[in-house]
């Protein structure tokens, strides 16, 4: 049964995780398509100096830090939305399963998916950054893009919450609530500065990932 | 666990709302404070000072006398010598001493330090210049160092450590006492310079270095420092008259400087001087350095001579955003507030800050109120929520739009 239910979960998101997938992986390639473009007419010493001293964020390059957010809100939009669609969300509470643990483990195995890709491309441009970069811009560039990975989940958990509100009012109040909250993982600020605050962002994101049983009790309720 | 994520959500909106309705408040409601710029004169003896206000510039000194801008200019010499060169009211002499345009360009500078320099992200990697390398100008080297467990120089093109030169310069620094890791490394890293001094670095037992590179060999010096003597904050500065290489704030928030080649620290006679908090400006000139400390509400400025004597002190206050009326408001409508920035810090952190009046908790007690009502008309029992009460009374608005936000009428 629980093979099944996965199974169900793959094939609503397998292309756009696929895609998301491709996506991520073109922008990581991408950036250091840049950055090696970028050695070949500039000194290599220079270049350095841009990213130590003038603030210059070689990882910012091609939107690369909206990539996990786009990612994961079409992932969470696959998921979620043919499940509202005629609610036939309500046929899987039917199945003899807890109701909770069916939710759970939908938004288990779409976070395992992104997460499988986000350590794709974590891995790729860790990998990558080894090449061109000493340890002192490696990790100060890996505290910078933590939080937008971050985001992503967090975007993916919140996208989940508000497509299964049954609500149209509170449809729109759960979007102002993510538009106050989601911005947090996306300031701007010099390289590594993020430091501080990415153990709460860290928690929050964990602790979010249970925020669809929230509007998946209102649906099954029948809140109107 | 469906209570618990609803409580989750309703925490998460409490962040988002105490971040975001705050923001939009000051966006809507903030005004400038508008700083005065005060420097001593040293025509008058006198401060001078340039207000700013909705009728224009004011300039006056301590006693209230106004200026019009020619004379205010004229009063400070230094800071305005090419208008003044320009409309040829420049003194002949001042003081006694002639005015010679090269002594005037020798001995002016400034200097600006501010709390966010202080609270960033701490560089490890640099550049160290060839000191004497017989070029008119620096230029940049092919590698950067770092100072961990030894001096290591890493090649910025292979991204490879060079190993001889790392031994040769950690072999250097181990010999003249060196504990290994660098607590801080400070210089100036640029080409831009009139000439390399290399850098100051505080090792792991707080002793002090000079590092440079002369002719491709290391040069270090320890610099000798009273006991217990600790730096929060070592900014080196390139001056024309080279009287010293650095500006060092100690933990104990003391001003000194760093005299070129014998390496004597000395204290300026000035108190409390804390950049982590304060902005501190330092500006020199033939006669006087002006160092300037000023804060949300206040600006002290130290006039010191040229022997570092304390010659005369200004003390102004005004009052800061929160004493105002928007931020008295303010105070009023929200238990606190957060921001992930701060103008005083380069990082982003969770900056929350807790208002010190409690005139939120009536507004609080008000929303406990209309909660009360809300429940009362859903016909829940209020046993069943007591928390979402103490969520109200705690965090005010911001939470009474959550708990409504994320109702709680299925769990009774």
């Amino acid at each position: 049964m629980w093979k099944s239910v996965i199974y169900k979960e793959w094939l609503k998101i397998r292309w756009v995780a696929i895609i998301f997938g491709g996506l991520g992986i073109l922008a990581v390639g991408n950036i250091f398509l840049k950055v090696q473009h970028d050695l070949v007419f500039n000194e290599a010493t220079n270049y350095w100096y841009f990213i130590l001293f003038q603030g210059y964020q070689f990882f910012g390059y091609g939107l690369f830090k909206f990539i996990p957010v786009l990612g994961a809100l079409a992932v969470a939009v696959a998921q979620y939305f043919p499940e509202t669609v005629n609610k036939r969300i309500k046929l899987t509470f039917h199945l003899p399963l807890n109701e909770n643990k069916v939710l759970l483990m939908m938004m288990l195995f779409g976070t395992i998916c992104l997460l499988a890709i986000d350590v794709i491309m974590f891995l790729l441009f860790t990998s990558l950054s080894l090449l061109f970069f000493p340890s002192e811009i490696i990790i100060a560039t890996l505290v910078s893009t933590a939080p937008w990975f971050l985001c992503g989940f967090v975007v993916y958990f919140l996208v989940a919450l508000i497509v299964l509100e049954p609500v149209w009012k509170y449809r729109f109040m759960y979007i102002i609530v993510a538009g106050a909250f989601v911005p947090i993982y996306l300031e701007s600020a010099e390289t590594g500065g993020y430091a501080p605050a990415l153990p709460l962002l860290i928690l929050f994101t964990v602790v979010l990932s249970i925020s669809l049983l929230f509007s998946g009790y209102r649906f099954r309720k029948g809140e109107m | 666990m469906v209570k618990i994520s609803r409580y989750i959500l309703v925490v998460i909106a409490i962040v988002g709302f105490s971040i975001g309705i705050p923001k939009l408040y000051w966006m809507a409601f903030s005004k400038p404070i508008r700083v005065p710029f005060v420097m001593y004169s040293c025509i008058e003896n006198d401060f001078m000072i340039q207000r700013s206000g909705e009728d224009g510039l004011m300039r006056q000194d301590t006693r209230g006398n106004n200026y019009t801008r020619e004379e205010y200019e004229e009063k400070l010499p230094f800071l305005y010598v090419r208008q003044l060169l320009m409309s040829n009211t420049m003194p002949d002499s001042i003081n006694g001493v002639e005015m010679d345009t090269h002594e005037i360009s020798m001995n002016r500078s400034t200097f600006r330090v501010q709390p966010e320099d202080l609270d960033s992200q701490t560089q490890k990697l640099f550049p160290l210049f060839e000191a004497e390398s017989g070029r008119a100008n620096l230029e940049m080297p092919e590698d950067y160092f770092r100072i961990s467990w030894r001096m290591e120089f890493v090649d910025a093109k292979s991204n490879k450590i060079l190993e001889e030169k790392s031994q040769m310069f950690s072999a250097v620094l181990y010999n003249r006492g060196f504990e290994f890791p660098a607590k801080s490394i400070n210089g100036i890293p640029t080409t831009r310079k009139s000439c390399d001094e290399g850098y100051l670095v505080v090792d792991s037992k707080d002793q002090l270095f000079h590092i440079k590179m002369i002719e491709g060999e290391p040069f270090v010096e320890k610099v000798k420092l009273p006991g217990g003597m600790k730096f929060k904050y070592i900014s080196c500065v390139d001056f024309r008259n080279k009287n010293f290489y650095a500006y060092l704030f100690s933990t104990n928030n003391e001003l000194y400087i760093l005299t070129q080649d014998e390496y004597e620290l000395i204290k300026f006679p000035v108190e409390n001087i804390d950049p982590a908090k304060n902005q501190i400006r330092i500006y020199s000139d033939l006669f006087h350095y002006n160092i300037i400390v000023s804060g949300d509400d206040f600006v002290k400025v130290y006039a010191l001579d040229t022997n570092y004597q304390n010659v005369n002190d200004y003390y102004e206050t005004w009052p800061a955003r929160e004493d105002r009326s928007e931020g008295k408001i303010i105070q009023a409508l929200f238990p606190g507030q957060i921001s992930m920035t701060d103008s005083d810090s380069n990082f982003i952190r969770f900056y929350t800050t807790f208002n010190s009046s409690l005139y939120w908790l009536v507004l609080s007690g008000l929303l406990i109120g209309v909660q009360f009502v809300i429940i009362k008309k859903r016909n829940l029992e209020l046993k069943k929520n007591i928390i979402d009460f103490i969520i109200i009374g705690v965090s005010g608005i911001f939470g009474f739009l959550a708990v409504n936000i994320f109702p709680n009428k299925f769990f009774d």
